[in-house]
């Protein structure tokens, strides 16, 4: 018992560490690169009366040095924890069950956003390709099916491959829910709202 | 006094009566929608009211619009989802065992027995009573507190002090919230450089945004909130489910056998008990980031220590479940003090009265809200009036509101809410999922929102594997860039002083004030494991 807290604590340790280190190269990475790439303005500026006057940068590297100093008191602190009480139990960790998990899960995310994305151009463009359409899918974007194609397809897909994965089996009744959650979604946001739009029709 | 009776009776007409004089049923109504929605969510096992509150916000926008017309039909939904999710918590606790969040854990301690000796509809009695008292007396504290704690503040503080009054609740929520209050100050940090992505004060063009054109006015904020909020709660629910496959939800509702009557004189002998157990949520409510479930422990654990019979305590007695939901539900009140005073959100449903706040109309939360400027009419000019104040009560008319349809109708509701509890979340949190994308991209008007979404849902998730908590990562994202105005102006305002923010006595004493919080918090954190 005692060896098994003692090996739990140094792993949680190592996360602790981790975290302070990962967000101390985050910091650094920002204030050298980041920020002197991506920021119009430096620390400070000369207005139009020639007072000098804090830039758009000023906030973000104070934050980011802050963050850095902060990261690396967290580093310590979890290394005098780890030498100090090595048996400690006070943090999570991302194991790799987690990472597993995330894995699939965004896989599944992923195929249905692109399908919910891709379909509907898909389809208008192989129409066209065949002869049976003329114009683009922005044409089509506001006209009954193509406008739904996507997000009926992309949703159904994502929706019931997680439910099917959560359950390890498919039931009807899941069936029913996706295919009322569509129809309710379609009504409410693209039947009742007229200004706005569902996915991926703005985009086009 | 005559001035703030104005002001009050100005804040119930703007409720109640459109500005021709006319009759307005609509935020009426709307509480009553809230209220209803809200207990129904609460009762369902892994819904809580801060999700409705993401989830109705950008429908509740494209329905009423951005005009000042649209704030308080809006705000009254929110207010009572947020009421109405704090009573229906009791749903499944008390009926299934099955606590939906971790204050309701102490609900199932006497509410389950009670129901399994057959009084359940009984003890649903007697948590929406003690639920509705306590939610009441944390409003009537909410309704004296802001507006005194905010002409205070307003007198007192200028732009050095208020940017490190942030700071120190930022620290005191670090503090507070979580397992780790140094990572959870670091996250609050973290999610303040998030928030400058897009936006500048000097108007020179975005920064910080990767050349992402869509990135140009910001991280899409609701996307942002909801996905550290929803999406990584989503994340960690399905893994749990996908974990567990194949598991159901048995029921273990019992056949009502038992007395049910709850009558005057039973509420009388409970009232002391929680009237103990309101001031106890209220005071610890009033602090910003301490969330119920510290309430409903020292609530139920107060009721214990100071019975007669405290051996009964776990037996499934009244009060028990009275202790714990008064407590718990005088939570949600007091929470928004230091979001009137200050504007400052202090748990997550304020998160989501702030974003309303911010994305509607004109009016803003803070400390100047409580302005009691003197009315005046000048002719050919019109009313010289302060409107936020007029909105300010307003809001606690639509709160009081709130509170009163949930002492008449909102418990028969609750008792019919049992069915709720079997919805599998299996096959609801993928359908939230679907939601939620569906909102953010309706709201945002492209990928870009969803894109967000899902990053920062991956960041809520990591935070809640790594046991850090998520609420000063929103808060820092929310309050960052209002903080960035303080210390810019702050150091302008110097004559470009770099130590500007030590040259006020306040601001040193915040500042001071929130280091040794963090330093404290963290000592006390090693002493249990010393032990």
């Amino acid at each position: 018992m005692h060896l098994e807290g003692k090996e739990k604590g140094g792993a949680l340790n190592q996360w602790d560490i981790g975290f302070g280190a990962a967000l101390l190269i985050f910091a650094l990475w920002a204030l050298f690169f980041w920020f002197p790439a991506d920021i119009p303005t430096g620390f400070f500026f000369v207005n139009s009366v020639g007072q000098e006057e804090p830039g758009d940068a000023f906030f973000p590297i104070i934050l980011a040095s802050l963050l850095a100093g902060l990261s690396v008191i967290q580093m310590i602190q979890s290394w005098r924890d780890r030498r100090s009480n090595a048996e400690k139990d006070d943090g999570g960790s991302i194991n790799f069950p987690n990472l597993k998990f995330l894995g699939i899960f965004l896989t599944v995310v992923g195929v249905g956003l692109s399908l919910m994305y891709w379909l509907g151009p898909l389809t208008v463009a192989f129409l066209n390709a065949a002869g049976l359409l003329e114009g683009t899918y922005r044409n089509f974007s506001d006209t009954v099916p193509y406008k739904y194609l996507g997000y009926v397809a992309g949703g159904a897909v994502m929706t019931l491959a997680l439910i099917i994965w959560a359950e390890g089996r498919v039931r009807p009744v899941a069936v029913m829910t996706v295919i009322a959650v569509l129809v309710v979604a379609i009504l409410l946001f693209d039947v009742a709202l007229r200004n706005v739009l569902l996915p991926p029709n703005a985009d086009f | 006094m005559e001035l703030v009776f104005e002001y009050i009776l100005r804040g119930v007409m703007e409720v109640f009566f459109t500005a021709d004089g006319v009759f307005d049923w609509l935020p009426i109504a709307m509480v009553f929608g809230g209220l209803m929605t809200g207990i129904a969510i609460g009762a369902t096992p892994g819904l809580n009211g801060p999700f409705a509150m993401a989830l109705s916000l950008p429908i509740l926008i494209w329905v009423f619009g951005v005009n000042d017309e649209a704030l308080l039909p809006i705000l009254g939904f929110l207010i009572g989802i947020m009421k109405g999710a704090t009573v229906g918590g009791a749903v499944p606790a008390v009926l299934f065992n099955t606590p939906g969040t971790p204050d309701a854990y102490l609900t199932t301690l006497d509410g389950h027995p009670m129901t399994k000796k057959g009084q359940g509809p009984k003890a649903l009695k007697v948590a929406h009573f003690s639920s509705v008292c306590g939610d009441t007396v944390s409003d009537l504290v909410l309704f004296v507190a802001a507006p005194v704690l905010a002409v205070m503040i307003e007198n007192i503080l200028d732009l050095p002090e208020k940017g490190a009054l942030i700071i120190l609740s930022l620290s005191f929520m670090a503090a507070v919230a979580g397992s780790s209050p140094m990572k959870g100050f670091i996250v609050g940090v973290l999610g303040m450089l998030l928030a400058l992505v897009g936006s500048t004060l000097s108007g020179n063009g975005p920064r910080m945004t990767f050349g992402i054109v869509e990135l140009g006015n910001g991280l899409p904020l609701t996307a942002a909130i909801l996905g550290v909020l929803i999406i990584g709660e989503i994340f960690i629910g399905l893994e749990e489910e996908v974990r567990k496959k194949g598991q159901k939800l048995r029921s273990t509702l019992d056949t009502v056998l038992g007395d049910n009557t709850f009558g005057w004189s039973e509420r009388r002998r409970l009232l002391p008990r929680i009237g103990v157990s309101a001031l106890i949520g209220t005071s610890i409510g009033a602090l910003p980031g301490i969330g119920t479930t510290l309430a409903a422990t020292l609530g139920y654990d107060v009721a214990k220590r100071f019975s007669k019979t405290p051996e009964k305590f776990g037996t499934g007695i009244p009060e028990g479940v009275a202790a714990t939901e008064a407590a718990n539900s005088a939570v949600s009140g007091a929470n928004l003090i230091p979001v009137m005073s200050l504007g400052i959100p202090g748990n997550f449903a304020a998160v989501f009265i702030i974003l309303a706040v911010e994305s509607v109309g004109e009016f803003t939360l803070g400390p100047h809200v409580f302005k009691f400027t003197e009315i005046k009419f000048i002719e050919d000019y019109g009313t010289i009036i302060n409107h936020d104040l007029v909105i300010a009560f307003a809001m606690f008319t639509l709160m009081m509101l709130a509170n009163i349809m949930n002492w008449t109708v909102g418990g028969a509701f609750l008792r019919s809410l049992g069915v709720l509890v079997k919805v599998p979340k299996s096959i609801m949190l993928p359908v939230v999922l679907l939601i939620t994308l569906t909102a953010v991209y309706a709201q945002d008007g492209g990928f870009i929102g969803i894109w967000v979404l899902l990053i920062f849902g991956l960041i809520g998730y990591a935070l809640k594997r790594l046991d850090i908590s998520i609420l000063p990562f929103v808060i820092g994202f929310l309050l960052s860039p209002r903080l960035e105005e303080y210390i810019r102006g702050g150091y302008s305002a110097s004559g470009g002083d770099g130590l500007f923010l030590l040259k006020s006595p306040l601001a040193v004493v915040f500042i001071a004030a929130s280091i040794l919080i963090l330093v404290l918090a963290n000592r006390k954190r090693k002493v249990p494991d010393e032990v």
